[in-house]
Order: C-alpha cells, then structure tokens, then sequence
C-alpha cells in the first residue's frame, strides 16, 4: 500500500493506483474530461491536473501514478485556475451551441427545442411539461407573445423562422381542453408562507413555481379578478377571456389562496404584510413613487424599483420584485420569467442559501453568427417543409399542421446538453466561452450514419472513440489525422462514418465526453 | 478503375516486413515509388500486412515528409531556418509561388513542374536564404534572382539528362569535367586567365578530367563562372573564380594520383571559405552536400572533440578513422573496463546530455545498467530539428565512426545489444553515411557479435524519421521506432525504466555519444577541465544570421556570447548594431546585446531566459524585429505541436494569433499580459518538453524588448520588418534609373524614365525587391 496526501488528507491506495484514484477513494472530486475507467488515459484534456510536491509543473491525475508521501494538491487557486484555462482553451476551439438560439433569446427560458421535438413525435403532455417548467401561462402567451424566440431561429435565415409561439399555444390549447390537464406536483408542506402583491403575470408565475416547491403563497391584488393587465390591458379579441380563465385556474392549486379587491398600504399596511409573512414578492405593476412609499420601496431614477439583477431582492432583503415594477419594457413573457427567476431565489431565500454567487445561470456556449455555407450544413439534416400557416388562423395549429411545422426545427441545441462534460466543467469553474478570441472554425456535421452524428467542431481530440472503435474490433474504425492544432478524428481513407462504425457507434456516442459523437435519436 | 500498379507494394512488403512496427520504412517505400501515397496503395499494404487502416492514416498524415496527392515533377524546398528567416525567407517563398503561378490553395503549378515548400532548416544557414530545388541548393537569393533560378534549373535538368546517355566515354569510364565560358564577356571578367589555370592545374595534377570552354550559362554578373561536373555527374558551380583558385576547385573534386588526401581535404576547406564568405548576391548552385562546414578560423577560442579532426579526416574511410585513434576507447572498454569503470569516467567528466535538457548522462546510465531486466535497448537520437541548427546532421555526416564508437561504448556499459539510430529525414546523406559507417564497422568486428573478440554484442538499426519535430522528445521518438504517430508521453516513467516496446531504455543525443570516445581515451578528469562549473567540456554551435562567419564551432562550455559573436563569428558586419543572439531555438530565448558577457553554459542561460537546447546560435541585429523573432518561432512551435493536450495544441495556437494580430497592427492593450499569462500556464502545464518550453521565445523577447512589443500595439514596427506596418516610398534620391519599375513583381511602380518614381501602396506587397535592387538607396522602408 502507498500513502500520500491529498489537500492534507491522508489516504492508503494499492501500487499502481493513480492519483485520481486515490482522490477518489477521499471523496475529493477532480474533474476530468478525457478520462474514462478502462480506457489508456490519453492525457489530453488536461483538467484533471494537480500540483504535486511543490513542483511549478501541474500534471494530469489520471495518469500519474500515485507514490509513497506524495503531496498532492487540487483545491488550490493555482490548479483551479490551469483547469478553467483549460476549459476555455477547449471553449475557444468549439463550435455548436449547448442551447438552441431560441431557448437562449426567450425571456423565459423556455427549453424550445426539446418542446418542438416532443411535439414531432407527438408526445404532447410531455411537451406541455417542458412548456411549464419555465412558462405557467403558455396559452395566454401563445396569443399575444411577440416571440423574439423566432427571430433568434436559425431557419429564419433560410425559409422562415419555425412557428414556435403557435407551437406552444397549440399544446397549452390541447392541454387546457384535456380532461386531464398537466398539474406539476408539488412538495411537502415547508410551513413558510409568501406574500404575492400583485396577481398579474409575474405575481401569477412566483405563485405557481413556488407553490410546487411547497410553499404557501397569499396573492392580493385590489381587482376582483387574477390577470393584471392580461385582463385589463390587453385586447381581449387577442386574448379571449374564456382562454385566460381557463389557463389561470391550471396555475391554482392547493398551496395559492387568491385574495381578491385588496391593497397592500391601504387596506393592509406593508408593516403588517412583512409581520406575517416569511418574505414579500411585489409584481404590482408600474409604481408611481406615492405608491412606492406606500411599501415601503424606493424607485430608482428610471422610476423602477431597485433590486438585485441577479437575485430580484430589494433593500428589503425579506421584499423581492419583479415584472413591471422593475422594468419599463411591459413584455409578458418577461414578467413571467420574473416570476419563475425570483421564486428561485425567494426558495433560496426561504432556505437561508442566497448567498452571492447561488443563483447561476447555465452556461452555454454560442456559435454565434452562421458562416457562409453554415445554414445549408443546418438544413441538410432537416425536413424541407416550407413554414406552415394554420389553416384556420383563430384556432391556430392542428396536430398535423404542428407536427409538420415542428419538423423543420433544425436541432441548433447540443445533442449531448445534459451529459457533456465541457459544458459540466465549464459550468462548475464559471468558464468564460470568449476568454480568447479567436476565428471560429467551420461547423460541419456528418449526419449519414443510421445511429450517431458527428460533428467535428466539438470534439476535444482525447481519442476516446478510436479506442471504442478499436476495443470493439471495427475493422476500419477511426483515427486521428493530421498533428497539432488542426489534428481530427476522422475515418480512414475518407470512408464514411457508417463503414468506419458498424457496430461500435453507439458506445463511441456513449463513450465521447462532448457533444461530438451523438446518438440520433434518444429521448431528448 | 484501380490505374496504379500495384506490384511494387507486395515487392516492398516483402523486403521490409508485414509487423505493425514497419509501417514507417513502408510508407517512405512507398512514397519514394509513387511520388507520394496513392491511397489504392495504403488501402494494398493494409490487405497484405498486419497494419490497420486507422494506423496508416493516423501515421502517414503525422509526419509532413508524406503526401497524399502527387507533387510536381520536381521539388522546391524553400528553407525557411532561423537564418534564411532573418534574411527574407517567407519573401522568397511567396515570390516562387508568384512567379510559378500556384494557386492560394495549392502547392502546385498547373502544370505540375514545380511543387513549392517550406522547410524547418536545409542546414546550410550561410548561405541564407537558400532553397533546395531536387538535389540541389541555390543560396544568397533574393526575389529578382528566382526567374534566373528556375531557368538554370531546367536548363541543366535538360543538359543532365542528355548528358546520361552521352556519359561513356570510350574507355568506359566518366571522369567528370570542369566546364568554363569563355564568352567575351566572361573573358573580360577574367575566364581566360582561369582557363589555363585549370588545363595548367590538370596537367600538374595528372588528373583525367578535361578542362571545357562552354557556353555563357547567362549569368554575366557572377563571371567568371566554374562548373565541375563530378564523376557520378554532381554538378557544382563557383562564381567570381581568380585564377589562384584553380587548383584548389581541381584538388576538391578529382583524386590526383600522387598526392596525399590530406591536402585535399584542406584546401577543400578553404575554398568552403570563398564559397560561403563571399559577399554578394550572385545565383549560385552547390550540389546537395555542399553545406555549412566547422568554422576553421581562430581556432584558439575552439576546442574539437565532438568534432575532433575536424577537416582532416575523410568521413567515410575507416583505415583513416583507426589511423587517428579511431575505435581505441571501444578496445579499451572491452578489453578492459567494467561497465562501473566507464560509467564512473563518464561521472567524473560531468557531460550532460546535449540534446538540450542538460541532464547527467551517467544518471542515465546507471539507471539503466543498475536494471536487471534481461532484454535492454539503447537508442541514438538523431533527430535534430531546430531551426538553425545542425550540428547533428554534420557530425552524422562527418564522423560517423566517432557516434557509433559512443554509441557502442555505451551500449556496453548499460548492457545492451540492440540499438535503434534515429535519424531525421531531411538528412539523407547523414542516413547515407551512417548506414555505409555500420556496414563497415560490421566487416571489421566493430559491431555484430563478439566485439572485438569479446562476449559483446551490437546490432545497430537505423529508422529514419519522417518529418515530425516533435519526435526529437526521447518518448514520441520511442513511438515513432515503434511504427506510432510520434506523441510524447507522461514521465515518469522514464525510458531508463519503461522505453522502447516498454524495456529499459538509454537515450542519448548524437553529441553526448559523440564525446564519449574522447573521455574514455583521455579520462573523464581531462573533458572535466574544460567549460564552467557545472556544465563541462564542449558544445558544438551553429553560428548564423547576422555574422560575418557563420558555420558550425565547437567551444569550451563557459566562453561568452561575446567572444563567441566578435571572435569567432567576425562581429556583425555591415552599419547595424548587433541586437541579440536567439540560442536555443524554438525552445530558447533571445540574450539581449547588453547581455552578451553571458557564459554559455547550462545554467548562466537559464538565467537569462534562453537554453543551449541543441545548440543554434542566430545573431539578430537592429533590422530584426522581436515579435516578428517570437512570431516566427511560436509558427513552428504550434506547427510542431503533436497535439495531444490542450495547452499545447490550443494554447500556442491562442499565443500566436495574438502575435499575428500585433504583426498586423490590430493588437490589443492587454495583449502582452494575456500573452505572458499563457505562456506561463503552457510552461507549467503542457505534457512533454515541446509545450513546456514554446513559450520561451516569447518571453524573453518580453522581458528584454517590451517596447517593440508596445511600439506594434501603436501600430508601429520599429524595425521596420512587418509588412502589415511598413509603407515603401521613393525618395528624392531616386535618379530615375526604372530598375525598381522592371523589378516590382506586381507592377506597383510605373516605369518614368529619368523621373523620381513613385509606389502605389495599394498594390505593393512590400516584397522588399526595389529597395534590394535600388543603386541609389532611395527606397525608404517607415
């Protein structure tokens, strides 16, 4: 047995065990993107490096074997920083995006292209679930939502933008006339309680993210009926109210009490709002500074009330805000996301972790503008379908007119979102994507092969498919070409993927740590 | 469909082999056939041999001597070395290019004649810039003389081949001529007199070779002009011959029949002085081994050990070898050390390797003798890369006996019997020579069983490398003999304790082998009195660019760069102020002028941000810029880069295009300090030896010239030395004279007769060929 130490702790290894298994062994984690059990280590990615006796040399830890007293270190500015050099070094030299322009550009959030592929393939409750995770109000927005998501579609460069706000309204529609509508479950009783002012769309969406976290949440609001200016301000031919109603109603549930025809600072005083409840959401609307005073508040000289970009706190720490109180553009779906944003962080709040630096977006990493030749890559792989046009255009889309439309998404997201490890390290050290500007390289996708895509740009070269390829004995399988930095994986004698890959591609999917080597079809 | 005969692949495969670890020999079989690698061919080797697809595509698109679409009829290597850098090299590239018509995106001219390329260093720095069209050199070359170049190239292709089939004479036998103009001209210019000196040398010498008035080969301005045409039909060419230097071009071609070699060999070396020195800018041919030599003069700052006779010996003779000590210390150690007693004597003289880390070679012996495993490898690496060095190549091409003697010697004292000679692919004659020196030293009993009539065994394979600096890093070398793309592994373990096919493993650079027999014959204490404290002995240099006598010097560890610049290397020459040696190449450092009371050795460089590495020295004056120094090796570096982790392979690349950016006036406030920031997280990160020390360049150009570095960010070159930033003008100087207007390859300068010219800089390239050819000085460069 070897004994060494890693951040000071001590721990016994067998010879031969590497100093990532010894971390391993302590619980310690070293990220690591090129390494895989079983696998010869390539050491390539390099960020699984450690400092080890003082030396100035950092090295990779998954193929250093570890040695009687060593002193490893790997939680170290010095270390910490060569790895997120590392990761940005990778980032400067990748070409995709983890998220789809659409999901990005919606205000909300909103995971758009996983809704349009569950709607291609029918599945619409699971689509109504991926709408709902981010928008609670999807049919209301599906009519009078500006969708800058469409502008932001890839395909728009080509034959017009996939309809994505009537996409999202076809399955609210359905959902709402369903027997069974899409209720999100909601947690154990936390015994904390929220005040709401405000029942408008953003006072609306903190109820209802936060009621699923087990929250109870009072709403007031000084009309007789929920909506805010959903109701009152917007054209109800737009925005039938039957529609509204309807949708608000899903929004209800056990843990939402509506408290109707009630205003906070003349009917209850803020001072006996924040005495009895545990934290305070204001989505009143526009304020004047009367009205401010009134909660106690103060405007900023945009006349919006002041908080906390990232977590929506005011000075208040108790009072959060959002919606049109806090911004002058009047967006629903911005108000929505308000709602969804600073439930989050009220739940934080609630649990004493909002602390800077908890609320994190997710990183992505962007393509940005399509090179010449780029969009016909896009729309090699996509049905060719000109945008449709619901044939009634009061009722909307059709499940046969939504299924065609949904085809023409161009899958511009990542294949691999969820499992890809640059995306996870580059999350976990806050990776910048732009921390060297260089020339981006050309997006290409091979997209013959009946079971895996490939697309170059995204592969960090560890090599681990040719290992795949040949531990499964292909007979042409994959190698590396070239040297340096412009060294690919690519196919022997230009075959093609599916000659290269006959029975191993699957696992090479499984195996690539990027989203390069994908499988085509998984449930995402 | 397939239209390439495929025969000669089942011939090849047969000849080398159908293991894994062949592919190598192969593909150049291969490639030497067809002209490059027709894929129908790899796809034949793959059917027929225990090679895989993905392996012969992996390693034949590693190395850059494959290619994988036919090249040109004929091959122009435009050498684009630290030296012929300094002197305008990437100039000349793009001038051929221009002149041949290729294409942006090709190699090739259309019609398939010329394929030009660039090459890391053709060895042969003096006469820089040079370029290598086939087998032969042409040197000092500037963008007017490339027309001329071609031409003469294909002219004496023309004669060459017709000459093939004419070459029996009728005694059978072809003795070779010297052909001579005697072209009005060229008689005006003295070829008259040169004439009857030859026929006078001929006669005195009793030489058969016939002394021919030939026509003008129309280079009037470089008269009079000698050719020798050697008796396997070389050629060579010396311009501006006096009639003094007659004997001398006689002596160094053609055997006399009475007189000794050694005089030969002399005056073969001064005439080397009159052909390197010379001054001036004539197209000159020399024939493929007609490269830089050991600098002779002021012998008193060198001390020969390495290069021990250097000058005296004929590389090849073994009677002449063993005549001057030759395979005494191999006896010795034989007959009479144990493998303890030669490693102590390597102790005692303190020799570090000198393939640039400097570590203690006895440590690796020892490692590697102490190891009780049965089978044991020792393997010689002669793969020196750097730009602007070659002191590898010469001593392989020189004294081959001397490096199998060290090499034998020290395959003794580990306990090994086989061994493995790397050797570079641009180095064909060294391959040529070393491979001629085995055969030899097998015959006599100096190699193969019982050495020398004792239990000893040596086998010595060569492999010849295939274009890929990287594997000059001791464990990608090991992959490459392996028949694997040359990609560095994680020490440890070190090859003394897992090498080649995982055995114990010794290895050392061709130089450190080289020494040995010199301390083993004169004791370690005696190589230990020469150099510094802690680097001992000697170390052989290749002094270029900017210094009046360039060539290769062995000196004494310790000597300054001063001594070694003014003393040896003659100074700078010309108005400019000496501004810094680059040493240690792509690896090294630049030594700011004001530094250059330096020693050199192993840790005085350090110090001072430079390495010995393997040993080139270019000297830089004011007309060089320090980016441009730092951008030019950063290029090779990354090209170089095996491209296995991510510092490397992505974080020299993030370096360069910073400095691309400021060559190109488009760099950014912050640029110094990312790049200094890379640097220093590459250096401490990157795998093997390549990544760790790519950074050098950069760093030392700015620490000692950070405001060049500023001055670009200011959109300013003040050397006046990158394009983007220099704007060419005419000045009131100009007498009219249309020369620049006939020159300008792009037409940027109107012809006007007997007016001031003027440049469109619009159209300008800054090619550099008007202010070359002005007589008046009146191109000014800001």
């Amino acid at each position: 047995m070897i004994t060494l130490t890693i951040d000071n702790k001590t721990v016994q290894v067998p010879e031969g065990s590497t100093i990532l298994d010894a971390a391993n062994k302590l619980g310690i984690e070293i990220p690591s993107m090129c390494f895989l059990k079983d696998f010869a280590p390539s050491t390539s990615c390099m960020v699984c490096v450690v400092k080890v006796n003082d030396s100035d040399t950092l090295i990779p830890s998954c193929a250093t074997l570890a040695a009687e007293s060593m002193k490893v270190q790997s939680d170290i500015p010095h270390v910490i920083k060569a790895r997120k050099t590392a990761i940005e070094l990778l980032l400067s030299d990748h070409v995709g995006d983890c998220l789809g322009p659409c999901h990005v550009t919606c205000p909300a959030k909103m995971n758009i292209p996983l809704m349009i592929r569950q709607i291609a393939e029918g599945k619409f409750t699971d689509a109504i679930k991926t709408v709902k995770k981010d928008i609670p109000l999807p049919a209301v927005l599906g009519r009078i939502c500006p969708a800058p998501c469409e502008k932001a579609c890839r395909r728009s460069k080509a034959d017009g933008p996939v309809s994505i706000c009537l996409l999202k309204r076809f399955v609210a529609d359905i959902d709402i006339e369903s027997p069974e509508s899409y209720l999100p479950e909601i947690a154990p009783s936390s015994g904390k309680h929220i005040a709401i002012i405000g029942a408008g769309p953003a006072g609306l969406s903190t109820a209802y993210y936060l009621a699923q976290k087990g929250h109870k949440c009072t709403v007031f609001d000084d009309h007789d009926k929920a909506g805010g200016m959903l109701r009152y301000g917007v054209d109800r031919q737009k925005l039938p109210h039957k529609v509204l109603d309807a949708e608000i109603a899903l929004t209800m549930n056990s843990n939402i009490i509506f408290k109707n025809n009630t205003r906070i600072g003349s009917d209850i005083s803020i001072e006996e709002v924040k005495k009895d409840f545990d934290a305070i959401f204001i989505a009143t609307g526009t304020l004047d500074q009367e009205q401010a005073e009134l909660l106690g508040l103060k405007l900023s000289s945009k006349g919006t009330v002041e908080i906390n970009s990232e977590t929506y706190q005011t000075e208040n720490p108790k009072i959060f805000a959002g919606g049109n109180a806090i911004s002058k553009t009047r967006l629903a779906v911005r108000s929505v996301a308000h709602g969804k944003e600073a439930a989050n962080s009220i739940d934080l709040f609630l649990l004493n972790k909002l602390e800077p630096g908890a609320v994190v977006s997710e990183f992505n990493h962007r393509m940005k503008r399509l090179l010449e030749g780029e969009i016909e890559t896009f729309m090699a792989s996509a049905d060719k379908t000109q945008r449709i046009e619901p044939s009634q255009v009061e009722v909307g889309f059709n499940s046969s007119e939504a299924k065609s439309d949904s085809h023409r998404c161009l899958h511009c997201d990542c294949r691999k979102v969820d499992s890809c490890k640059l995306k996870n390290a580059a999350q976990q050290f806050q990776a910048k994507s732009n921390q060297f500007d260089a020339p981006r390289k050309h997006f290409i996708q091979y997209y013959s092969h009946p079971d895996i895509i490939y697309e170059p740009g995204k592969c960090i070269d560890c090599g681990l498919c040719i290992q795949t390829a040949q531990k499964q004995k292909e007979g042409l399988g994959l190698t590396f070409i070239g040297r340096g930095f412009d060294v690919k994986v690519s196919v022997p004698f230009d075959k093609s993927i599916e000659q290269a890959l006959k029975t191993a591609a699957l696992s090479c999917a499984a195996n690539c740590p990027t989203g390069a080597l994908a499988p085509k079809h998984n449930d995402n | 469909m397939c239209d390439i005969d495929l025969t000669f692949v089942d011939n090849c495969i047969d000849r080398i082999g159908k293991t894994p670890d062949k592919v190598l020999p192969i593909l150049q079989a291969v490639q030497q056939n067809y002209g490059y690698l027709p894929q129908e061919a790899l796809e034949k080797v793959c059917d027929i041999t225990e090679i895989t697809p993905a392996s012969i595509t992996g390693i034949s698109t590693f190395y850059d001597q494959f290619r994988h679409q036919p090249a040109g009829k004929h091959i122009i290597k435009v050498c684009v070395g630290t030296a012929c850098h300094v002197k305008g090299a990437n100039l000349i590239y793009e001038a051929f290019r221009r002149y041949l018509g290729i294409a942006d995106d090709n190699d090739t001219d259309p019609q398939k004649m010329f394929t030009v390329e660039k090459v890391a260093c053709l060895g042969c720095c003096m006469l820089a810039p040079a370029v290598q069209i086939d087998d032969i050199i042409f040197g000092h070359l500037s963008n007017e003389h490339i027309p001329i170049v071609v031409k003469d190239f294909l002219e004496q292709e023309t004669a060459r081949q017709q000459k093939a089939s004419t070459q029996d004479y009728a005694d059978g036998k072809y003795f070779g001529e010297i052909r001579i103009c005697l072209d009005s001209s060229c008689v005006a210019s003295g070829s008259g007199k040169v004439y009857e000196a030859l026929k006078t040398a001929v006669e005195q010498l009793g030489i058969n070779v016939v002394v021919k008035s030939v026509g003008c080969p129309g280079m009037s301005f470089l008269a009079p002009i000698v050719e020798v045409v050697s008796a396997n039909g070389t050629s060579f060419r010396y311009a501006r011959i006096r009639p003094e230097n007659a004997r001398e071009i006689v002596l160094r071609h053609f055997k006399p029949r009475q007189i000794g070699r050694k005089i030969k060999n002399t005056a073969s070396f001064m005439l080397d002085k009159i052909l390197a020195d010379r001054v001036g800018k004539p197209v000159t041919r020399y024939s493929i081994d007609v490269r830089d030599r050991p600098v002779t003069l002021f012998l008193e700052k060198q001390k020969h050990i390495a290069t021990e006779h250097c000058g005296n010996i004929n590389p090849i003779d073994l009677d002449e070898y063993l005549n001057n000590d030759g395979f005494k210390a191999l006896e010795k150690c034989v007959k009479g050390m144990s493998s303890d007693d030669i490693i102590s004597q390597i102790k005692l003289s303190g020799l570090r390797g000198r393939g640039g880390a400097g570590f203690q070679t006895s440590l690796k012996w020892t490692d590697v003798a102490n190891n009780n495993a049965v089978k044991k490898y020792i393997v010689c690496n002669g793969d020196e890369g750097d730009p602007g060095a070659f002191m590898d190549r010469m001593l392989m091409e020189s004294y081959p006996y001397r490096i199998i003697e060290g090499f034998t010697i020290a395959a003794y004292a580990i306990g090994a019997e086989e061994g493995h000679l790397y050797i570079r692919a641009e180095y064909p004659l060294a391959v040529k020579r070393i491979t001629e020196a085995i055969n030899k030293c097998r015959d006599k009993g100096f190699l193969g069983k019982n050495i020398l009539g004792s239990d000893f065994c040596l086998d010595i394979k060569i492999v010849a490398g295939a274009g890929a600096f990287v594997c000059g890093e001791e464990t990608a070398l090991l992959a490459s003999i392996e028949g694997k793309r040359g990609i560095p592994r994680l020490r440890p373990p070190y090859p003394s304790e897992s090498g080649l096919w995982g055995k114990p493993t010794l290895i050392n650079n061709v130089e450190t082998y080289s020494l040995v027999p010199w301390i083993i014959r004169n004791g370690g204490k005696s190589f230990s009195a020469l150099g510094s404290a802690n680097s001992k002995g000697t170390k052989v240099f290749a002094l270029a660019g900017k210094v009046s006598r360039g060539g290769l010097i062995e000196v004494p560890m310790g000597i300054t760069i001063r001594q070694i610049v003014e003393e040896i290397g003659g100074g700078i020459g010309g108005d400019l102020a000496f501004k810094a040696v680059q040493i240690g190449g792509p690896s090294g450092g630049c030594v700011p002028a004001s530094l250059s009371d330096t020693p050199v050795d192993y840790e005085s460089l350090t110090a001072v941000g430079a390495i010995i590495g393997s040993g080139g020295l270019v000297v830089l004056d004011e007309s060089d810029c320090m980016v441009d120094i730092a951008r030019y090796f950063l290029e090779f570096t990354q090209y170089q880069s095996c491209g296995r982790c991510t510092f490397c392979r992505i974080g020299t690349r993030r370096m360069l295009d910073i400095l691309e950016r400021l060559c190109q006036g488009q760099g950014k406030p912050d640029d110094i300090d990312k790049l200094e920031e890379l640097a220093i997280m590459i250096k401490q990160t990157s795998l093997c030896g390549l990544g760790k020390t790519a950074p050098n360049p950069v760093l030392s150009t700015i620490e000692y010239f950070r405001d060049e570095y500023l001055a670009h960010i200011e959109k300013k070159c003040p050397a006046g030395k990158c394009t983007a930033l220099i704007t060419y003008s005419v000045t009131d100087d100009c007498i009219g004279c249309t020369l620049c207007a006939q020159h300008c390859p792009v037409d940027a300068i109107p012809i006007n007769p007997y007016s001031k010219h003027e440049i469109d800089t619009e159209k300008c390239i800054r090619c550099d060929t008007c202010r070359k050819i002005c007589p008046e000085n009146a191109i000014k460069v800001e």
